[in-house]
């Protein structure tokens, strides 16, 4: 408990901005998602004080700390998936190439197309592997059946999953193992041609195979897609992210390119965390 | 004694009085059908399908109360499925959170328990009284009216098992919850509904008191629903009661169709639900 009341002590550093993020990634790094002063509630309790962070294009994002200091919450806002329930709310700025994602003008549906999410839980839909990926196209898109095709079979390529599948396209989704179903789902979330993928522990119910095949896959995405992934496992964090954001009490605490934040990191808590003091 | 050896008496103490229990349990289920079987098994004939019932002392059948049954159950059926189901939506996935939603499962747990009778004795009020004559319909709205309940509760109950991930993933890939509801929820939740209507049907199949009050009863042959209709319950009820040792053997045989038809239908909503376990 010493340490952690050292650690609220020391929070009266200020909250890292874009501007004060060091500069050593050289060149120009456009802002896909740029958060800033986003404050969240669960009814009166306030899950996110102020946070300010980007996600920079084509870039993977992880956002790491302990349990309940707020990283699937921020997450879940950028999709506005939390919308879904009730007491639920978010104040602040989430702009989405400059239009921000909280505006209730946006067409939210629209929005969810563009920002994709998978979750901890591998959900395929109770269809067939095939309309699993399919489904979400066609409702999108008005293609022949030979596009189609096409689309699916390119998602599930892009999620490494095609070789394993090709010749049970119409099995059930559900009766693939837990590591093909988290992938049948990211090609699901592919396949819609996102812009941003959101990933909330996309790896904590998988073997560690699985587990490295989606890193795997993570790192090749990121050539076509911004990538925000919320991780538990720092190994996987330094492993997959370009950057990452150490978040704490619903604060962001310290966000740097991951090489930095792994080796010299600025904050006291994230020396703390990263080196399994405490969370 | 031993601590183990107490323990192990104890147990076949236990074990011996839950056998029993159980035997005494099911033992009731075999006489009721063993004592069916012997009585109504006899008399089962082509005859009983392709005749009328009788005046006492002659031959006959039970052609028009099996069909009135089945009229007034498929007609229930009709019209209480999807209300139920419309409503139990309602609860389980846009009314969730709402006040509404509280109320109407509450009062809907009442007229899951309401006494048939009471059900009966209301549809004669608001539908046989003003038409000024016994009818079909009104048989249909009073089953209907027994359908409804069963079929909210199975719809939510079976809805609300639904992993909430399985929505998320489903809003996150931009699908308006009409969709989810549509393609996603409906699908993993279809073995459940349909077993709930399945039961809804053994339910009303051996349903008398409400159709006493509202079809009555038809001897002859007639599918016309604006007049009284035969149906296998009443008729059981009326040959039962009466002096007639030909019309009590119709009853038996009667009864005999109804319990067996009720069978098969709970043996189906079992293999459903089995299988949509498994799946």
């Amino acid at each position: 408990m010493n340490s952690i009341a050292g650690i609220s002590n020391a929070a009266q550093s200020p909250v890292p901005t874009v501007g004060g993020r060091s500069t050593d990634a050289a060149g120009k790094l456009a802002e896909k998602v740029l958060i800033r002063n986003l404050s969240f509630y669960y009814g009166d309790n306030k899950a996110l004080k102020s946070i300010n962070v980007p996600l920079y294009d084509r870039k993977v994002t992880a956002f790491i700390g302990p349990s309940g200091c707020g990283k699937s919450t921020l997450l879940r806002i950028l999709n506005r998936i939390y919308s879904l329930y009730p007491h639920q709310r978010a104040e602040g700025e989430a702009l989405l190439d400059g239009r921000n994602i909280l505006d209730p003008g946006q067409d939210i549906n629209l929005l969810r197309a563009r920002v994709g999410m998978v979750f901890q839980k591998p959900t395929p839909f109770p269809m067939t592997i095939y309309e699993n990926i399919a489904f979400g196209i066609r409702l999108f898109e008005k293609l022949g059946r030979a596009e189609i095709d096409e689309r699916v079979q390119s998602a599930l390529r892009r999620a490494a999953i095609w070789d394993e599948v090709k010749d049970k396209l119409q099995a059930n989704g559900l009766s693939l193992s837990g590591g093909q179903q988290q992938r049948l789902c990211i090609a699901r979330t592919v396949a819609l041609k996102p812009e941003v993928i959101l990933l909330d522990e996309p790896c904590s119910a998988l073997d560690p195979i699985s587990t490295a095949k989606i890193e795997e896959l993570i790192d090749e995405l990121k050539d076509d897609y911004t990538i925000a992934i919320v991780t538990h496992n720092m190994q996987q964090a330094a492993r997959v992210s370009d950057y990452t954001a150490f978040m704490y009490l619903g604060e962001l605490v310290e966000f740097d390119t991951t090489s930095k934040m792994f080796t010299t990191p600025r904050d006291r808590r994230t020396q703390d965390y990263i080196t399994g003091r405490f969370g | 004694m031993n601590l183990y050896s107490r323990r192990r008496l104890r147990n076949r103490v236990v074990l011996l009085l839950s056998v029993g229990a159980t035997v005494i349990g099911l033992g009731w289920l075999v006489l009721i059908l063993g004592t069916l079987v012997y009585q109504g098994l006899s008399g089962l004939s082509l005859a009983v399908f392709t005749e009328m019932t009788p005046p006492p002392g002659a031959d006959g059948g039970l052609l028009n109360p099996i069909i009135g049954s089945l009229m007034l159950t498929i007609l229930a059926v009709a019209i209480g499925t999807p209300i139920g189901i419309m409503a139990g939506t309602y609860m389980a996935e846009y009314g969730k959170y709402a006040k509404l939603t509280v109320v109407v499962r509450f009062i809907n747990d009442i007229l899951l328990s309401a006494p048939s009778i009471v059900v009966g004795l209301f549809v004669y009020e608001i539908l046989v009284a003003p038409m000024g004559h016994f009818s079909g319909w009104a048989g249909a709205v009073a089953l209907a009216l027994i359908v409804i309940p069963v079929v909210v509760r199975t719809t939510e109950d079976m809805l609300l098992l639904l992993p909430k991930e399985l929505r998320e993933s489903a809003t996150s890939l931009g699908l308006p919850r009409a969709y989810v509801i549509r393609f996603v929820s409906y699908r993993a939740a279809r073995a459940g509904i349909i077993t709930g209507v399945l039961l809804a049907i053994a339910r009303i199949s051996g349903e008398t008191a409400p159709l006493l009050f509202t079809a009555l009863n038809n001897q002859f042959f007639s599918t016309n629903l604006n007049a009284p209709i035969s149906s296998l319950p009443v008729v059981i009820f009326q040959f039962a009661l009466s002096p007639y040792a030909d019309w009590q053997k119709l009853a038996w045989i009667g009864a005999l169709i109804i319990t067996f038809a009720v069978l098969a239908l709970s043996i189906t909503a079992r293999a459903l639900s089995a299988s949509g376990k498994s799946s």
